[in-house]
Protein backbone atom coordinates (compact mmCIF):
# COMPACT_ATOMS: atom_id res chain seq x y z
CA UNK A 1 0.00 0.00 0.00
CA UNK A 2 1.12 3.54 -0.58
CA UNK A 3 1.99 5.37 2.12
CA UNK A 4 -0.02 8.01 1.17
CA UNK A 5 -4.11 8.30 0.71
CA UNK A 6 -6.69 11.04 0.30
CA UNK A 7 -10.05 11.31 2.50
CA UNK A 8 -12.93 10.05 0.71
CA UNK A 9 -15.45 11.32 3.63
CA UNK A 10 -14.67 11.78 7.09
CA UNK A 11 -16.59 12.27 10.62
CA UNK A 12 -15.54 13.81 13.68
CA UNK A 13 -16.96 11.40 16.94
CA UNK A 14 -17.93 12.69 20.28
CA UNK A 15 -20.16 10.01 21.39
CA UNK A 16 -18.05 7.02 21.43
CA UNK A 17 -18.80 3.18 21.98
CA UNK A 18 -17.65 1.90 25.29
CA UNK A 19 -13.90 0.76 24.03
CA UNK A 20 -13.40 4.51 22.58
CA UNK A 21 -14.96 6.64 24.92
CA UNK A 22 -11.85 7.66 26.56
CA UNK A 23 -10.57 9.09 23.16
CA UNK A 24 -13.02 11.29 21.62
CA UNK A 25 -12.97 13.67 19.82
CA UNK A 26 -11.29 11.60 16.99
CA UNK A 27 -11.83 11.12 13.81
CA UNK A 28 -12.71 8.38 11.52
CA UNK A 29 -12.31 8.26 7.42
CA UNK A 30 -12.61 6.60 4.36
CA UNK A 31 -9.64 6.50 2.67
CA UNK A 32 -9.14 6.59 -0.93
CA UNK A 33 -5.90 5.11 -2.29
CA UNK A 34 -6.20 5.08 -6.33
CA UNK A 35 -9.12 2.62 -6.42
CA UNK A 36 -9.64 0.99 -3.25
CA UNK A 37 -11.38 2.22 -0.63
CA UNK A 38 -10.77 1.46 3.42
CA UNK A 39 -11.99 2.72 6.53
CA UNK A 40 -9.31 4.40 8.34
CA UNK A 41 -9.18 6.23 11.79
CA UNK A 42 -6.86 9.63 11.58
CA UNK A 43 -4.76 9.99 14.48
CA UNK A 44 -3.58 13.22 15.45
CA UNK A 45 -6.88 15.56 15.33
CA UNK A 46 -7.07 18.41 17.99
CA UNK A 47 -10.55 20.59 17.94
CA UNK A 48 -11.17 23.02 15.35
CA UNK A 49 -8.14 21.38 12.97
CA UNK A 50 -9.73 21.88 9.34
CA UNK A 51 -10.45 19.10 7.47
CA UNK A 52 -12.04 18.29 3.76
CA UNK A 53 -12.72 15.56 1.30
CA UNK A 54 -9.45 15.24 -0.90
CA UNK A 55 -6.82 15.70 1.72
CA UNK A 56 -4.17 13.80 2.13
CA UNK A 57 -3.05 11.90 4.82
CA UNK A 58 -0.14 9.45 5.37
CA UNK A 59 0.05 6.01 6.69
CA UNK A 60 0.61 5.79 10.10
CA UNK A 61 0.53 1.76 11.67
CA UNK A 62 -2.15 -1.30 11.03
CA UNK A 63 -4.13 -2.28 14.37
CA UNK A 64 -5.17 -6.04 15.48
CA UNK A 65 -7.19 -6.35 12.98
CA UNK A 66 -5.46 -5.30 9.93
CA UNK A 67 -6.71 -2.13 9.97
CA UNK A 68 -5.13 0.56 8.67
CA UNK A 69 -4.21 4.11 10.92
CA UNK A 70 -3.52 7.04 9.12
CA UNK A 71 -2.43 10.68 11.07
CA UNK A 72 -2.41 14.06 9.56
CA UNK A 73 0.40 15.37 8.01
CA UNK A 74 1.19 18.70 9.31
CA UNK B 1 -47.62 -12.67 -4.86
CA UNK B 2 -49.32 -15.96 -5.47
CA UNK B 3 -52.31 -14.78 -3.30
CA UNK B 4 -52.82 -11.09 -2.23
CA UNK B 5 -52.39 -10.49 1.89
CA UNK B 6 -53.85 -7.85 4.04
CA UNK B 7 -53.30 -6.17 7.20
CA UNK B 8 -56.46 -6.56 9.25
CA UNK B 9 -55.38 -5.30 13.05
CA UNK B 10 -52.62 -2.76 14.22
CA UNK B 11 -51.19 -2.15 17.60
CA UNK B 12 -48.51 -0.32 19.24
CA UNK B 13 -47.28 0.83 22.60
CA UNK B 14 -46.47 4.36 23.64
CA UNK B 15 -42.71 5.08 22.15
CA UNK B 16 -39.90 6.39 25.19
CA UNK B 17 -38.18 5.58 28.12
CA UNK B 18 -40.72 3.24 29.00
CA UNK B 19 -38.35 3.18 33.00
CA UNK B 20 -41.72 0.55 34.50
CA UNK B 21 -42.26 -1.71 31.91
CA UNK B 22 -40.49 -5.07 30.74
CA UNK B 23 -40.30 -6.82 27.43
CA UNK B 24 -43.32 -9.54 28.61
CA UNK B 25 -45.16 -5.84 29.33
CA UNK B 26 -44.74 -4.12 26.12
CA UNK B 27 -45.40 -7.26 24.20
CA UNK B 28 -48.13 -8.30 25.77
CA UNK B 29 -49.80 -4.28 25.93
CA UNK B 30 -49.05 -4.09 21.75
CA UNK B 31 -49.82 -7.60 20.92
CA UNK B 32 -53.16 -7.38 22.54
CA UNK B 33 -53.93 -4.27 21.15
CA UNK B 34 -53.32 -5.83 17.60
CA UNK B 35 -55.28 -8.77 18.25
CA UNK B 36 -58.26 -6.91 19.50
CA UNK B 37 -57.99 -4.37 16.91
CA UNK B 38 -58.45 -7.16 14.24
CA UNK B 39 -61.57 -8.75 16.34
CA UNK B 40 -60.56 -12.02 15.85
CA UNK B 41 -60.44 -14.89 18.44
CA UNK B 42 -56.61 -16.20 19.36
CA UNK B 43 -57.40 -19.66 18.05
CA UNK B 44 -57.30 -18.08 14.52
CA UNK B 45 -53.90 -16.90 14.45
CA UNK B 46 -51.24 -20.01 12.92
CA UNK B 47 -48.01 -18.55 13.31
CA UNK B 48 -45.66 -15.49 14.83
CA UNK B 49 -43.16 -13.71 13.79
CA UNK B 50 -41.08 -11.36 16.08
CA UNK B 51 -38.50 -9.38 15.27
CA UNK B 52 -36.51 -7.97 18.25
CA UNK B 53 -33.12 -6.64 17.12
CA UNK B 54 -30.86 -7.29 20.37
CA UNK B 55 -32.44 -8.26 24.16
CA UNK B 56 -29.89 -10.77 23.87
CA UNK B 57 -27.10 -8.18 24.56
CA UNK B 58 -28.99 -5.48 26.14
CA UNK B 59 -31.43 -7.55 28.45
CA UNK B 60 -29.16 -10.98 28.27
CA UNK B 61 -32.75 -12.50 26.80
CA UNK B 62 -32.86 -14.50 23.42
CA UNK B 63 -35.97 -16.76 21.89
CA UNK B 64 -37.99 -14.17 22.29
CA UNK B 65 -40.72 -16.13 19.59
CA UNK B 66 -41.24 -18.18 22.62
CA UNK B 67 -41.55 -15.37 25.05
CA UNK B 68 -44.03 -13.38 22.95
CA UNK B 69 -46.09 -16.29 22.51
CA UNK B 70 -46.14 -17.60 26.07
CA UNK B 71 -46.98 -13.80 27.30
CA UNK B 72 -50.00 -13.47 24.61
CA UNK B 73 -51.35 -16.77 25.17
CA UNK B 74 -51.74 -17.97 21.68
CA UNK B 75 -50.70 -21.51 22.36
CA UNK B 76 -48.51 -23.95 20.23
CA UNK B 77 -48.06 -22.26 16.93
CA UNK B 78 -44.71 -21.67 15.40
CA UNK B 79 -42.83 -19.18 16.57
CA UNK B 80 -39.07 -17.56 15.24
CA UNK B 81 -37.11 -14.29 15.71
CA UNK B 82 -36.00 -11.89 12.83
CA UNK B 83 -32.69 -9.82 13.30
CA UNK B 84 -31.23 -7.47 10.52
CA UNK B 85 -30.57 -4.74 12.44
CA UNK B 86 -32.92 -1.57 11.83
CA UNK B 87 -34.74 -3.57 9.47
CA UNK B 88 -35.49 -6.21 11.71
CA UNK B 89 -39.26 -5.83 12.17
CA UNK B 90 -39.76 -5.18 8.69
CA UNK B 91 -37.94 -8.43 7.69
CA UNK B 92 -40.74 -10.16 10.75
CA UNK B 93 -43.34 -8.66 8.73
CA UNK B 94 -42.13 -10.34 5.47
CA UNK B 95 -41.52 -13.42 6.65
CA UNK B 96 -45.35 -13.55 7.82
CA UNK B 97 -46.33 -11.83 4.31
CA UNK B 98 -44.95 -14.72 2.44
CA UNK B 99 -46.08 -17.45 4.39
CA UNK B 100 -49.67 -16.19 3.88
CA UNK B 101 -48.93 -15.69 -0.10
CA UNK B 102 -47.15 -19.04 -0.31
CA UNK B 103 -50.32 -20.37 1.32
CA UNK B 104 -49.11 -21.81 4.15
CA UNK B 105 -51.11 -19.95 6.89
CA UNK B 106 -54.57 -17.92 6.22
CA UNK B 107 -53.68 -15.16 9.65
CA UNK B 108 -50.60 -14.71 11.16
CA UNK B 109 -49.43 -12.68 14.21
CA UNK B 110 -46.36 -10.23 13.69
CA UNK B 111 -44.81 -8.37 16.41
CA UNK B 112 -41.73 -6.28 17.18
CA UNK B 113 -40.29 -5.35 20.42
CA UNK B 114 -37.18 -3.34 21.72
CA UNK B 115 -36.10 -2.43 25.57
CA UNK B 116 -33.27 0.23 25.05
CA UNK B 117 -33.30 2.61 27.83
CA UNK B 118 -32.55 0.71 30.88
CA UNK B 119 -28.75 1.08 29.90
CA UNK B 120 -26.14 3.82 29.95
CA UNK B 121 -25.74 5.36 26.32
CA UNK B 122 -21.73 3.60 25.98
CA UNK B 123 -23.87 0.09 25.89
CA UNK B 124 -26.39 1.38 24.27
CA UNK B 125 -24.04 2.75 21.52
CA UNK B 126 -22.05 -0.87 21.62
CA UNK B 127 -25.20 -2.68 20.98
CA UNK B 128 -26.00 -0.50 17.86
CA UNK B 129 -22.39 -0.59 16.57
CA UNK B 130 -22.66 -4.33 16.76
CA UNK B 131 -24.85 -4.10 13.41
CA UNK B 132 -21.95 -2.71 11.39
CA UNK B 133 -19.50 -4.83 10.28
CA UNK B 134 -17.39 -5.29 14.08
CA UNK B 135 -13.71 -6.29 12.96
CA UNK B 136 -13.72 -3.72 10.14
CA UNK B 137 -15.47 -0.41 11.15
CA UNK B 138 -16.55 -0.83 15.19
CA UNK B 139 -12.50 -1.81 15.76
CA UNK B 140 -11.69 1.19 14.55
CA UNK B 141 -13.72 3.28 16.73
CA UNK B 142 -16.48 4.44 14.22
CA UNK B 143 -20.55 4.07 16.07
CA UNK B 144 -23.91 4.49 13.93
CA UNK B 145 -24.15 8.15 14.01
CA UNK B 146 -20.57 8.06 12.68
CA UNK B 147 -21.52 6.20 9.25
CA UNK B 148 -24.12 8.50 8.44
CA UNK B 149 -21.84 11.37 9.38
CA UNK B 150 -19.49 9.98 6.60
CA UNK B 151 -22.37 9.58 4.41
CA UNK B 152 -23.24 13.14 4.81
CA UNK B 153 -20.16 14.62 4.55
CA UNK B 154 -20.03 13.21 0.99
CA UNK B 155 -23.42 14.32 -0.09
CA UNK B 156 -22.48 17.64 0.97
CA UNK B 157 -19.21 17.15 -1.25
CA UNK B 158 -20.98 15.53 -4.19
CA UNK B 159 -24.23 17.79 -4.42
CA UNK B 160 -24.07 20.88 -2.10
CA UNK B 161 -24.69 21.63 1.41
CA UNK B 162 -28.12 20.64 2.80
CA UNK B 163 -27.23 21.05 6.61
CA UNK B 164 -29.79 23.49 6.99
CA UNK B 165 -32.49 21.29 5.24
CA UNK B 166 -31.26 18.33 7.34
CA UNK B 167 -31.99 20.59 10.26
CA UNK B 168 -35.71 21.28 8.60
CA UNK B 169 -36.20 17.88 8.67
CA UNK B 170 -36.07 17.34 12.37
CA UNK B 171 -38.02 20.10 13.03
CA UNK B 172 -40.56 18.82 10.87
CA UNK B 173 -40.48 15.16 12.67
CA UNK B 174 -40.94 16.71 15.63
CA UNK B 175 -44.34 19.03 14.18
CA UNK B 176 -45.56 16.06 13.61
CA UNK B 177 -44.86 13.78 16.52
CA UNK B 178 -46.87 17.02 18.88
CA UNK B 179 -49.95 15.45 16.89
CA UNK B 180 -48.90 12.19 17.79
CA UNK B 181 -49.83 10.52 21.40
CA UNK B 182 -47.66 7.41 20.98
CA UNK B 183 -44.61 9.47 19.97
CA UNK B 184 -41.41 9.81 22.35
CA UNK B 185 -41.09 13.54 21.63
CA UNK B 186 -43.51 16.14 22.44
CA UNK B 187 -41.47 18.55 21.85
CA UNK B 188 -40.93 21.75 19.37
CA UNK B 189 -37.78 22.30 17.89
CA UNK B 190 -35.64 25.01 15.86
CA UNK B 191 -33.18 24.79 13.39
CA UNK B 192 -30.55 26.74 15.80
CA UNK B 193 -31.48 24.63 18.01
CA UNK B 194 -30.81 21.63 15.68
CA UNK B 195 -27.44 23.58 14.76
CA UNK B 196 -26.26 23.80 18.34
CA UNK B 197 -27.48 20.66 19.82
CA UNK B 198 -24.68 18.57 21.29
CA UNK B 199 -22.31 17.21 18.26
CA UNK B 200 -22.72 13.23 18.40
CA UNK B 201 -20.31 12.71 15.01
CA UNK B 202 -20.01 15.80 12.84
CA UNK B 203 -21.89 17.20 11.26
CA UNK B 204 -24.74 15.88 13.48
CA UNK B 205 -25.71 16.83 16.46
CA UNK B 206 -27.97 15.26 18.90
CA UNK B 207 -31.11 16.53 16.78
CA UNK B 208 -29.60 15.27 13.79
CA UNK B 209 -30.38 11.54 15.33
CA UNK B 210 -33.20 9.38 15.64
CA UNK B 211 -34.05 8.18 19.39
CA UNK B 212 -33.03 5.60 21.94
CA UNK B 213 -36.98 4.27 22.68
CA UNK B 214 -38.71 1.04 24.25
CA UNK B 215 -41.96 0.35 22.38
CA UNK B 216 -43.55 -2.57 20.58
CA UNK B 217 -45.72 -2.64 17.61
CA UNK B 218 -47.88 -5.73 15.99
CA UNK B 219 -49.44 -6.38 12.62
CA UNK B 220 -51.90 -8.99 12.01
CA UNK B 221 -51.98 -10.17 8.47
CA UNK B 222 -54.74 -12.36 6.84
CA UNK B 223 -55.18 -13.43 2.94
CA UNK B 224 -57.40 -11.02 1.62
CA UNK B 225 -60.05 -13.45 0.90
CA UNK B 226 -60.20 -14.23 4.44
CA UNK B 227 -59.59 -10.75 6.08
CA UNK B 228 -62.80 -9.23 4.12
CA UNK B 229 -64.76 -12.02 5.83
CA UNK B 230 -63.36 -11.37 9.37
CA UNK B 231 -62.01 -7.83 9.93
CA UNK B 232 -64.05 -5.27 11.72
CA UNK B 233 -62.01 -2.03 9.71
CA UNK B 234 -60.90 -1.15 6.39
CA UNK B 235 -59.00 -3.84 4.70
CA UNK B 236 -55.47 -2.17 3.81
CA UNK B 237 -53.89 -4.27 1.04
CA UNK B 238 -49.77 -5.16 0.32
CA UNK B 239 -50.43 -4.59 -2.81
CA UNK B 240 -46.40 -4.85 -3.43
CA UNK B 241 -43.14 -5.83 -1.22
CA UNK B 242 -39.75 -5.49 -1.83
CA UNK B 243 -36.34 -6.47 -0.27
CA UNK B 244 -32.64 -5.97 -0.97
CA UNK B 245 -29.06 -6.00 0.34
CA UNK B 246 -25.72 -4.00 0.29
CA UNK B 247 -22.25 -4.52 1.49
CA UNK B 248 -22.05 -4.74 5.51
CA UNK B 249 -19.22 -1.90 4.99
CA UNK B 250 -19.58 1.68 4.28
CA UNK B 251 -16.40 1.30 2.41
CA UNK B 252 -17.65 -1.67 0.34
CA UNK B 253 -20.37 0.16 -1.35
CA UNK B 254 -19.62 1.59 -4.79
CA UNK B 255 -21.82 4.95 -3.91
CA UNK B 256 -22.70 6.14 -0.48
CA UNK B 257 -25.12 9.37 -1.55
CA UNK B 258 -27.15 6.54 -3.35
CA UNK B 259 -28.13 3.95 -1.32
CA UNK B 260 -28.44 1.08 -3.46
CA UNK B 261 -30.36 -1.26 -1.08
CA UNK B 262 -33.25 1.12 -1.20
CA UNK B 263 -33.53 1.47 -4.63
CA UNK B 264 -33.77 -2.32 -5.37
CA UNK B 265 -36.37 -2.70 -2.98
CA UNK B 266 -38.49 -0.30 -4.08
CA UNK B 267 -38.19 -0.61 -7.73
CA UNK B 268 -39.26 -4.45 -6.70
CA UNK B 269 -41.73 -3.24 -4.69
CA UNK B 270 -43.25 -0.70 -7.41
CA UNK B 271 -43.09 -3.91 -10.12
CA UNK B 272 -45.01 -5.98 -8.25
CA UNK B 273 -47.78 -3.60 -7.14
CA UNK B 274 -47.68 -2.33 -10.97
CA UNK B 275 -47.26 1.27 -10.25
CA UNK B 276 -44.42 4.07 -9.82
CA UNK B 277 -43.19 5.75 -7.34
CA UNK B 278 -45.36 8.83 -8.61
CA UNK B 279 -48.70 6.67 -7.08
CA UNK B 280 -46.97 6.63 -3.63
CA UNK B 281 -49.26 9.90 -2.04
CA UNK B 282 -47.30 9.38 1.11
CA UNK B 283 -44.83 7.46 3.39
CA UNK B 284 -43.29 6.38 6.14
CA UNK B 285 -38.90 6.31 5.56
CA UNK B 286 -36.36 5.02 7.67
CA UNK B 287 -34.87 8.60 9.02
CA UNK B 288 -32.38 7.34 11.44
CA UNK B 289 -30.25 10.17 11.21
CA UNK B 290 -32.13 13.69 8.96
CA UNK B 291 -29.49 13.13 5.89
CA UNK B 292 -31.31 9.59 6.15
CA UNK B 293 -34.38 11.17 5.32
CA UNK B 294 -33.36 13.18 2.68
CA UNK B 295 -31.67 10.32 0.98
CA UNK B 296 -34.50 8.53 1.46
CA UNK B 297 -36.48 10.57 -0.66
CA UNK B 298 -34.48 10.70 -3.52
CA UNK B 299 -33.82 7.38 -3.93
CA UNK B 300 -37.55 5.95 -3.29
CA UNK B 301 -37.83 7.84 -7.06
CA UNK B 302 -39.98 10.67 -5.12
CA UNK B 303 -37.49 13.33 -5.97
CA UNK B 304 -34.53 13.42 -8.16
CA UNK B 305 -31.10 12.79 -6.98
CA UNK B 306 -29.93 16.55 -5.48
CA UNK B 307 -33.08 17.71 -4.95
CA UNK B 308 -34.63 15.55 -1.67
CA UNK B 309 -33.26 18.67 0.37
CA UNK B 310 -35.17 21.52 -1.81
CA UNK B 311 -38.42 19.78 -2.01
CA UNK B 312 -38.41 19.65 1.75
CA UNK B 313 -37.35 22.91 2.09
CA UNK B 314 -40.11 23.89 0.05
CA UNK B 315 -42.74 22.03 1.85
CA UNK B 316 -43.82 19.13 -0.41
CA UNK B 317 -42.71 16.57 2.53
CA UNK B 318 -45.03 18.11 5.03
CA UNK B 319 -48.45 17.05 6.27
CA UNK B 320 -50.47 18.85 3.85
CA UNK B 321 -47.15 18.65 1.18
CA UNK B 322 -47.24 16.83 -2.46
CA UNK B 323 -45.87 13.57 -0.06
CA UNK B 324 -46.23 14.17 3.43
CA UNK B 325 -42.94 11.83 5.14
CA UNK B 326 -42.71 10.65 8.59
CA UNK B 327 -46.39 11.89 9.49
CA UNK B 328 -45.95 9.71 12.72
CA UNK B 329 -43.12 12.07 13.52
CA UNK B 330 -40.26 9.61 12.19
CA UNK B 331 -37.79 7.99 14.30
CA UNK B 332 -36.47 11.07 14.74
CA UNK B 333 -39.17 12.16 16.85
CA UNK B 334 -41.78 8.99 17.00
CA UNK B 335 -39.05 6.93 18.48
CA UNK B 336 -36.63 3.95 16.98
CA UNK B 337 -37.32 1.37 19.30
CA UNK B 338 -34.92 -0.80 16.77
CA UNK B 339 -36.85 -4.34 16.24
CA UNK B 340 -40.40 -2.40 16.39
CA UNK B 341 -39.43 0.41 14.28
CA UNK B 342 -40.84 -1.47 10.82
CA UNK B 343 -43.89 -2.48 12.40
CA UNK B 344 -44.71 0.91 13.92
CA UNK B 345 -43.93 2.45 10.57
CA UNK B 346 -46.55 -0.01 9.16
CA UNK B 347 -49.24 1.01 12.30
CA UNK B 348 -48.76 4.76 11.21
CA UNK B 349 -49.40 3.80 7.36
CA UNK B 350 -52.55 1.62 8.36
CA UNK B 351 -53.71 4.13 10.49
CA UNK B 352 -53.65 6.98 7.85
CA UNK B 353 -55.62 4.94 5.31
CA UNK B 354 -58.01 3.84 7.18
CA UNK B 355 -58.32 7.60 8.30
CA UNK B 356 -57.93 7.40 12.10
CA UNK B 357 -55.17 9.48 12.18
CA UNK B 358 -56.60 12.37 14.17
CA UNK B 359 -55.10 15.87 13.76
CA UNK B 360 -52.15 14.55 12.16
CA UNK B 361 -54.32 12.91 8.90
CA UNK B 362 -53.54 13.98 5.93
CA UNK B 363 -55.53 13.82 2.48
CA UNK B 364 -55.93 11.28 0.03
CA UNK B 365 -54.36 8.60 1.78
CA UNK B 366 -55.12 5.52 0.26
CA UNK B 367 -51.55 4.41 -1.26
CA UNK B 368 -48.95 4.59 1.26
CA UNK B 369 -45.74 2.52 1.83
CA UNK B 370 -42.87 2.09 4.97
CA UNK B 371 -38.96 2.27 4.50
CA UNK B 372 -37.42 0.12 6.47
CA UNK B 373 -33.29 0.03 6.37
CA UNK B 374 -30.96 -2.23 8.53
CA UNK B 375 -27.64 -1.29 9.60
CA UNK B 376 -25.80 1.16 6.78
CA UNK B 377 -28.31 0.31 4.22
CA UNK B 378 -26.75 -3.39 4.24
CA UNK B 379 -30.58 -4.41 4.72
CA UNK B 380 -33.82 -2.60 3.31
CA UNK B 381 -37.21 -3.69 3.31
CA UNK B 382 -40.06 -1.56 1.18
CA UNK B 383 -43.88 -2.84 1.35
CA UNK B 384 -46.50 -0.85 -0.18
CA UNK B 385 -50.26 -0.59 0.90
CA UNK B 386 -53.57 0.47 -0.02
CA UNK B 387 -56.95 0.51 1.20
CA UNK B 388 -59.53 -1.90 -0.30
C1 LIG C 1 -27.74 11.04 20.23
C2 LIG C 1 -27.66 10.15 21.46
C3 LIG C 1 -26.24 9.62 21.61
C4 LIG C 1 -28.05 10.96 22.70
O1 LIG C 1 -28.11 10.12 23.82
P1 LIG C 1 -27.69 10.64 25.28
O2 LIG C 1 -26.39 11.35 25.17
O3 LIG C 1 -27.78 9.49 26.19
O4 LIG C 1 -28.82 11.68 25.61
P2 LIG C 1 -29.64 11.75 26.98
O5 LIG C 1 -30.52 10.56 27.06
O6 LIG C 1 -28.67 12.00 28.11
O7 LIG C 1 -30.54 13.01 26.75
C5 LIG C 1 -30.17 14.34 27.00
C6 LIG C 1 -31.27 15.24 26.49
O8 LIG C 1 -31.31 15.20 25.05
C7 LIG C 1 -32.56 14.70 24.60
N1 LIG C 1 -32.26 13.80 23.49
C8 LIG C 1 -31.55 12.65 23.55
N2 LIG C 1 -31.45 12.11 22.34
C9 LIG C 1 -32.11 12.94 21.50
C10 LIG C 1 -32.35 12.91 20.13
N3 LIG C 1 -31.88 11.91 19.37
N4 LIG C 1 -33.08 13.92 19.59
C11 LIG C 1 -33.56 14.92 20.34
N5 LIG C 1 -33.34 15.00 21.67
C12 LIG C 1 -32.63 14.02 22.23
C13 LIG C 1 -33.16 13.98 25.77
O9 LIG C 1 -34.57 13.98 25.71
C14 LIG C 1 -32.67 14.81 26.93
O10 LIG C 1 -33.45 15.98 27.03
P3 LIG C 1 -33.90 16.55 28.45
O11 LIG C 1 -32.61 16.95 29.12
O12 LIG C 1 -34.78 17.69 28.09
O13 LIG C 1 -34.59 15.42 29.12
C15 LIG C 1 -28.65 8.99 21.29
O14 LIG C 1 -29.95 9.52 21.15
C16 LIG C 1 -28.32 8.11 20.14
O15 LIG C 1 -27.39 7.30 20.18
N6 LIG C 1 -29.09 8.20 19.02
C17 LIG C 1 -28.83 7.44 17.85
C18 LIG C 1 -29.48 6.10 17.92
C19 LIG C 1 -29.00 5.22 16.80
O16 LIG C 1 -27.86 5.27 16.37
N7 LIG C 1 -29.87 4.35 16.31
C20 LIG C 1 -29.55 3.44 15.27
C21 LIG C 1 -29.64 4.15 13.98
S1 LIG C 1 -29.10 3.14 12.62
Amino acid sequence: MNKKATIYTYSIIYTASEDFKDQTPYVIAIVEDKDSRVLSRIEGYEENKEIHIGMEVELFKTDESGNPIYKFIN
Amino acid sequence: MLRSVSVIGIGETRMGKLTSKSIRMLIKEAGNKAIEDAGIEKERIQALYMGNYNASYWSIQSHIGALASETLEIGHIPTIRTEGACATGSLAFRQGLNAIAAGIYDVVLIGGVEKMTHKPIETITTGLASAADFEYEVNLGSTFPSLFAMIANRYFYEYGDVRKEMAMAAVQNHDNALLNSNAQMHKKITIDQVFNGFPVAHPLTVYDCSLVTDGAAFVVLAATEVAEKIAKKRVVEVIGTGHAGDSLTLAGKKSITTLEATVKAANEAYKMAGITAKDIGFAEVHDCFTITQIINTEDLGFFEKGRGAKALAEGKTALDGQIPINTSGGLKAKGHPIGATGLSQINEVVTQIRGEAGARQIKNANIGLNHNLGGTAATCVVNVFKGR
